[in-house]
């Protein structure tokens, strides 16, 4: 039985044993390349769950939306190995009841990067996708393009080494541990590699590009404050123009609450309109909480999160030190 | 009306004309996003893309634009001489963008001559502007303004129509301000007949292209009767709330007005706000008649397809597809209106 039958089948089974009330995961979307979230209450809509390439969304994030819509329900979630970090962070951090949710992994091999996408079209539309495993054929008006799919991987997948999850209830498959991969933190050391004034014009550059929607945040399952920062007005703790001042301390305080916190999911990434690399600071801070604390956030059911736990022998000096 | 054909080659030169008596936008790319700049040659304009990731809008209404200034020694409008904008290559969603917000910020249609708001900031770039269209030969499938009376080739809100007919472009005044121009600038030549005809199969040809809409009559009304209904909740609920929707589309008007200052100086902020952010209707009693996703989708849902158009007669939304494509969640517009029509039939 295929992956996603399997999927199918086990959200019906879920359903009709009442385990759960219902059951978060993916649907096939609007666009060709876009999954969308689907909230599964019925055993006959299970047959419109999928995973596959397009669904890059982290399905965590709904369970603090709302001031906790679901607290008084039992819900199944599908995820990824970085969505399953988020809902174990979310556990760890007691906006979800462990007894409340059934994970549910699937075998992930990497969701697309929409820009990347585009990039490869040079900016055509793409009225049609095919992922073969190994190559992703696009198709639109007048030209059809195949390449590997790595080339067209989010950068959080190119850099993953938990692409299943580490905690869950029930598996679609054989999961995989940790994998080996030699890109983890090519990313990262090429940017640590320049020199002070070449990263502040890096980063200036990128964040100068934002205009404030809050996608990042809105999509990142670890963003989950009742009220945020950005929407308070007394005090209002940040201008909200998009000046670079205003966005870059908004992009810097954001990165800091996160820190520790961080799956690396990448969906803060991809949910730009204005393609800022978001990851590259989030992901330096994981490093570095890694580095101090050997945590990675969300990875240790049995833990605390770094910024929750204190321990003796940890390194003393300043923590961006 | 007069058409005439400015020859490809020649576009520099026309732009150059143009450019001595306005400050000339035109799409281009910032940092990998297409948007409207300021041009000085048609080398830095960006012909490739259908839709620009972001509107027009920000050209009339950017999204934070200082209204005064403040000190010791009093208040200060802003700077307001501008140089008039002429606007090259704005597709016809965008166009009507502008007629739809000129309602809101420079004409309410329904008011008394004497009572009409008009925006200073607004008006004083808008009423002096000019604007050169470009007719959609490759409609995108996000592209949907032939459900509210738009089209490919519609002229709302342009003074000059163009038409892009391989090595030429077709141009035709839409307005007096157009015919002015055309008279005074001198780069091109009368269209011929054939030419005429070719941008009458092209504009039929972009229609053909065009997916049928739904049917959208009574919209209004419909949604009014379901304001209470559950459907909100469904529709919803895949929504996180970003502003990527409000942001990128055309006709969204919404603002904010901050005031920043430090000791006796300091500036007065309009800038972009979002029906989709919790604060939006935050009350200074704490209390936020829009504390839930569900209310805030349907304000944005009501607004553009219910309010706006009881107030002015037509519907906010020009369908330039924008908001489809920048969804983090895939919510898309246009399922949304056909979920409504379909709720409105079978389970009210």
């Amino acid at each position: 039985m295929s992956m996603v039958n399997n999927l199918r089948k086990t959200i019906k089974e879920l359903l009709a044993e009442k385990k759960i009330d219902l059951f978060i995961v993916w649907e096939k979307g609007s666009l060709p390349l876009s999954a969308t979230p689907l909230f599964i209450t019925s055993e006959d809509e299970a047959d419109r769950a999928v995973f596959d390439i397009t669904c890059g969304n982290n399905l965590s994030v709904y369970f603090t939306k709302d001031r906790k819509q679901f607290s008084d329900k039992k819900v199944g979630i599908a995820v990824k190995g970085c969505d399953a970090r988020s809902v174990v962070l979310n556990i760890l951090e007691k906006q979800i009841d462990r007894r409340n949710v059934v994970i549910t992994g699937v075998p992930c091999h990497g969701v697309l990067d929409k820009k990347k996408v585009l990039d490869k079209t040079d900016g055509r539309e793409v009225l049609e996708m095919i992922d073969d495993g190994d190559t992703v054929t696009l198709k639109g008006k007048g030209y059809e393009l195949s390449f590997d799919r790595s080339e067209i991987l989010s950068s959080s997948c190119l850099a993953c080494i938990y692409p299943d999850a580490q905690e869950c209830d029930i598996f679609i498959g054989d999961a995989r541990a940790e994998i080996p991969n030699e890109n983890r933190l090519k990313e990262i050391k090429e940017f640590e590699a320049l020199s002070s004034s070449e990263r502040w014009a890096n980063t200036r550059a990128e964040y100068e590009k934002c205009i404030r929607c809050y996608a990042c945040r809105n999509v990142c399952p670890s963003c989950y404050c009742n009220v945020c920062f950005v929407d308070q007005n007394d005090p209002g703790w940040i201008g909200n123009t998009c000046e670079f001042t205003d966005s870059m301390i908004f992009h810097i305080i954001r990165n800091l609450h996160v820190a520790g916190r961080c799956v690396e999911c990448g969906a803060c990434e991809r949910a730009c309109p204005m393609d800022i690399n978001l990851l590259q600071l989030n992901r330096k801070v994981a490093m570095e909480v890694k580095d101090r604390f050997g945590d990675i956030a969300g990875l240790d059911i049995n833990g605390k999160p770094a910024m929750a736990d204190f321990r003796e022998d940890e390194k003393q000096d300043f923590i961006m030190g | 009306m007069k058409m005439v054909r400015l020859d490809k080659q020649k576009f520099n030169d026309f732009i150059r004309e143009l450019s001595v008596e306005y400050s000339v936008y035109a799409p281009g790319k910032v940092s990998g996003k297409t948007g409207f700049i300021p041009v000085e040659s048609g080398d830095e304009i960006d012909f490739t893309s259908t839709v620009t990731d972001m509107s027009a809008k920000s050209i009339f209404f950017p999204h934070s634009e200082v209204l005064f200034e403040y000190d010791e020694d009093g208040i200060r409008a802003a700077q307001t001489s501008h140089r008039p904008i002429a606007v090259w290559g704005m597709r016809s969603c965008d166009a009507r963008s502008l007629v739809m917000l000129d309602r809101v910020f420079g004409s309410a249609v329904q008011m008394p001559e004497d009572e009409k708001f008009q925006d200073p900031y607004w008006k004083e770039k808008y009423n002096t502007s000019l604007i050169f269209g470009c007719a959609c030969n490759e409609p995108l499938s996000t592209c949907f303004c032939n459900w509210f009376g738009g089209g490919p080739y519609n002229n709302d809100g342009m003074d000059v129509s163009v038409v892009d007919a391989g090595d030429v472009y077709l141009m035709e005044p839409v307005s007096e301000k157009g015919t002015d121009i055309i008279g005074k600038l001198s780069c091109y030549k009368d269209a011929a007949e054939e030419d005429k005809a070719l941008a009458a199969k092209l504009a039929s040809d972009a229609d053909s292209m065009m997916i049928a809409p739904p049917d959208t009559d009574g919209l209004g009304e419909r949604l009014t009767a379901l304001f209470d209904e559950a459907v909100w909740e469904e529709i919803s609920a895949k929504c996180v709330n970003c502003g990527a929707c409000t942001f990128s589309c055309p006709t969204c008007h919404c603002f904010d007005m901050q005031d920043e200052g430090k000791g006796s100086r300091g500036k007065r902020v309009r800038i972009w706000d979002s029906c989709m952010f919790p604060i939006f209707t935050m009350e200074a009693s704490g209390h936020n008649p829009r504390a839930l996703s569900s209310a805030r989708v349907r304000q944005r849902v009501m607004h553009k397809y219910s309010y706006y158009p009881e107030n002015y007669g037509e519907t906010l939304c020009t369908g330039c597809g924008r908001c489809v494509m920048v969804c983090p969640v895939n919510l898309d517009i246009r399922e949304v209106l056909k979920r409504i029509n379909v709720y409105n039939e079978q389970e009210k």
